[in-house]
């Protein structure tokens, strides 16, 4: 059991109970699924700040099936092909939450959840709600508040500060995202990235309270991140009781970066290993 | 360690989830041949009908880890319900985990209780077969056991009675002079649905209800009520605004020739129907007094007026009752006639004996289904891995046995509001108590 022993169950839900998010037309969801079937649980992939499903469509989503594993991709809200764009000025981490939620009803059993950056926040709130097999936290924004976080890439880039104050989109540079793709591939997926919601961007800063998490957890991080700190990684980690992996040379976009592959086969023998759904314990 | 579960309706399934999602063994028993109970439609102890909608919307009726779908309305139908609760068994894997038309015919403890033997009964060639477990969940319903008022005459009466536990559809009103008893949420369905198909519909109620709108200012009326509480607006302010917004909406209910209500808000459980007094209002429904005595065409009430009918459906609800425990008096604590449970959940006289859904929340129910079955499932794990910290919950728990969760307000008719629970009163205290058994060593 990986929790820290301050998280609480969280019973009383007020808000969600008399405020329940509005719900979407139509979610994307990129799938692809293994043939023959392997047995192996399903994949569920939650992207980022301005990111969509297409981030690990690229080259997680084939692959994982090609290893035997059910994978889904999901685009949130306002993401990709998701509806709910004409709303996403005013759309917080609940509604994701509530995206994933629905991704996941529509699954034939509980999968492993992989959240990435902001969708790892995403990630974790869900699993304080939800029995998932496994939760993957990739290079994930901290719980506890992005102000130092902010704080560090205002050093580098005081501009995406004041963008991020004025609730504009963050700089989504190749730069910050990539360290070992070419320069045209690296363009071409910062070209990708999109609008996010302000309000999100905002909640960043704000701590988030996780009640306990029951499922095993996987924390990946890169030393050269330029988005999410290195102590912000290890201390989302140790949460959990876990040390995070590390992936140096790799930047933040670890599904898109040279060497992908290393990373997904971590994640691929991380969800291998996890035990069935219900399997009975032995005390 | 191994749990059999009764029943697979919501708070069975939910029970069955919690106890495999904290790794204990566990396996339902269902009479029907499908998950579902009162939402299995046409199943034996299914009380739903042709037309049932849910009256409380979707954010606090669904279970918590697994919403409805988006594209439900707010008020889903029974076929949804049920459609909804298949795949809730599905994801989680408890399909495999129920025996399926299995008749519980007898729960006995072996021995001094430490185990319990549970015999079923295969309804299709009556061939019986028996189990042991290391716990019983109970979550039998209790909304299946029609309870049937007498009146003088009922005898001679010489049309037909039925109660709406028989109720399908509104086939069997077309046509007919039908007099509708009991203003539950049953029967003002049942009285709405006369008035659009029988020829003349009586609706016969002891007492004045307040009628609550399924929306209020655009939100379903239940999502308001639960933002007011998140607000922290008290009772008695919450009581005005209700009362005031009612006034607003429909106005004063007697002159629509309906009693006035003889109680405060909330000190009754809700009645949601919007189109109750829109009949009354067309002439489509007459509200009557409590019957006096039944004669040959028809029923004389107690303010000595009379009606001649062809139809009687009495929608007066059901009874409490655990037809296989050996002796539910001794095991279930029996008191007045209910069964003495802490939290509406423990057993006064098992450790390894639980009842789950014997709660009548004022707001949708799974939500509380839910966090029932996990508070099994985390007493059991405790009682393994921490059995100090288990037992004083336990001891805690029953040491309140009895104690009933209304937030304040005095239920009228406190053996009809028996098992009424305002429904964040009775959630916090099941939160107090899980989180008592994730105390740190």
């Amino acid at each position: 059991m990986s929790s820290r022993g301050s998280r609480r169950t969280r019973v009383m839900r007020q808000w969600d109970w008399s405020l329940p998010s509005r719900p979407v037309s139509h979610r994307e969801v990129i799938s692809a699924m293994p043939d023959p079937p392997a047995g192996r649980p399903p994949l569920l992939m939650v992207h980022g700040i301005a990111h969509a499903a297409w981030c690990f469509a690229e080259n997680w989503v084939p692959a994982a099936a090609q290893a035997g594993f059910p994978a889904h991709a999901l685009s949130l809200r306002g993401h990709g092909a998701s509806a709910g764009g004409r709303h996403l000025r005013r759309t917080l981490i609940r509604d994701y939450v509530h995206d994933v939620m629905q991704a996941i009803t529509e699954l034939p059993e509980p999968p492993v959840l992989i959240g990435h950056s902001m969708g790892a926040i995403v990630a974790q709130l869900v699993a304080e709600r939800y029995p998932l097999r496994g939760l993957v936290l990739l290079t994930p924004a901290p719980l506890h508040s992005a102000v130092a976080d902010l704080v560090a890439i205002a050093r580098d880039r005081p501009a995406d500060l004041v963008r991020a104050v004025l609730g504009r989109t963050l700089s989504m540079e190749p730069d910050i995202l990539f360290e070992g793709l070419d320069p045209a591939t690296a363009r071409a997926y910062s070209d990708r990235t999109s609008t996010e919601s302000p309000f999100v961007q905002w909640e960043l800063l704000l701590p988030q309270r996780v009640g306990p998490v029951r499922c095993p957890v996987l924390v990946v991080g890169t030393p050269s991140d330029r988005l999410v700190r290195v102590e912000d990684v290890q201390r989302t980690a140790h949460a959990y009781g876990v040390e995070p992996v590390w992936f140096p040379g790799m930047g933040h976009d670890v599904m898109l970066d040279a060497g992908w592959e290393r990373v997904l086969d971590t994640v691929l023998r991380f969800a291998a290993d996890l035990p069935p759904w219900g399997s009975v314990q032995k005390v | 360690m191994s749990i059999a579960v009764i029943g697979a309706g919501p708070h069975g399934l939910s029970a069955l989830k919690a106890l495999l999602q904290n790794g204990i063994d566990a396996e339902g028993f269902e009479r029907a041949g499908d998950v579902g109970g009162n939402w299995n439609y046409g199943a034996p102890t299914s009380r739903v009908y042709r037309s049932t909608h849910l009256i409380s919307s979707k954010p606090f009726t669904q279970f918590p880890d697994f919403p409805m779908p988006d594209s439900y309305p707010d008020y889903p139908s029974h076929v949804q319900v049920k459609e909804y609760l298949t795949s809730y068994a599905r994801h989680f894997g408890l399909v495999d985990r129920i025996h399926f038309d299995a008749e519980v015919v007898s729960v006995a403890p072996v021995g001094d209780g430490a185990t319990w033997r549970v015999t079923v009964r295969n309804p299709a060639n009556g061939d019986l077969s028996s189990t042991e477990h290391d716990g019983v969940v109970i979550a039998n319903g209790h909304n299946w056991s029609a309870k049937i008022p007498r009146y003088p005459g009922q005898d001679s009466f010489g049309g037909r009675i039925i109660h709406s536990a028989d109720y399908k559809d509104a086939d069997v009103l077309r046509g007919k002079r039908v007099l509708v008893v009991g203003a539950g949420n049953t029967g003002c369905d049942v009285a709405v649905e006369s008035a659009q198909n029988a020829t003349r519909t009586w609706h016969s109620t002891r007492r004045g209800y307040y009628y609550n709108p399924k929306y209020l200012m655009g939100r379903p009326s239940d999502q308001t009520a639960d933002l007011l509480l998140a607000l922290r607006i008290p009772l008695a302010l919450r009581r005005q605004m209700f009362k005031a917004s009612l006034r607003f909406a429909v106005g004063d209910f007697t002159k629509f020739g309906l009693k006035k209500p003889d109680h405060r808000f909330f000190e009754t459980h809700p009645i949601v129907n919007q189109q109750l007094v829109y009949y009354v209002g067309q002439g489509d429904i007459t509200p009557v007094d409590d019957i006096a005595t039944f004669d040959k065409e028809g029923v004389v009430f107690t303010d000595g007026s009379r009606a001649d009918v062809d139809l009687v459906v009495f929608c007066t609800g059901y009874l409490v009752t655990f037809p296989f425990l050996d002796d539910a008096a001794l095991h279930l604590d029996w008191h007045n006639g209910h069964p003495r449970l802490a939290l509406h959940l423990f057993t006064t006289k098992h450790r390894n004996l639980f009842v789950s859904g014997l709660i009548q929340p004022d707001s949708g129910q799974w939500t509380l289904a839910h966090w029932q079955g996990i508070l099994i499932a985390r007493y059991l794990e405790a009682r393994e891995q921490r059995p100090a910290v288990a037992e004083r919950l336990y001891a805690d728990a029953t040491g309140q046995a009895g104690r009933r969760y209304s937030a304040g307000t005095t239920y009228k008719d406190s053996s009809r509001h028996y098992y009424e629970v305002a429904h964040q009163d009775y959630l916090q205290s099941l939160q107090d108590a899980i989180n008592a058994l994730e105390v740190p060593a």
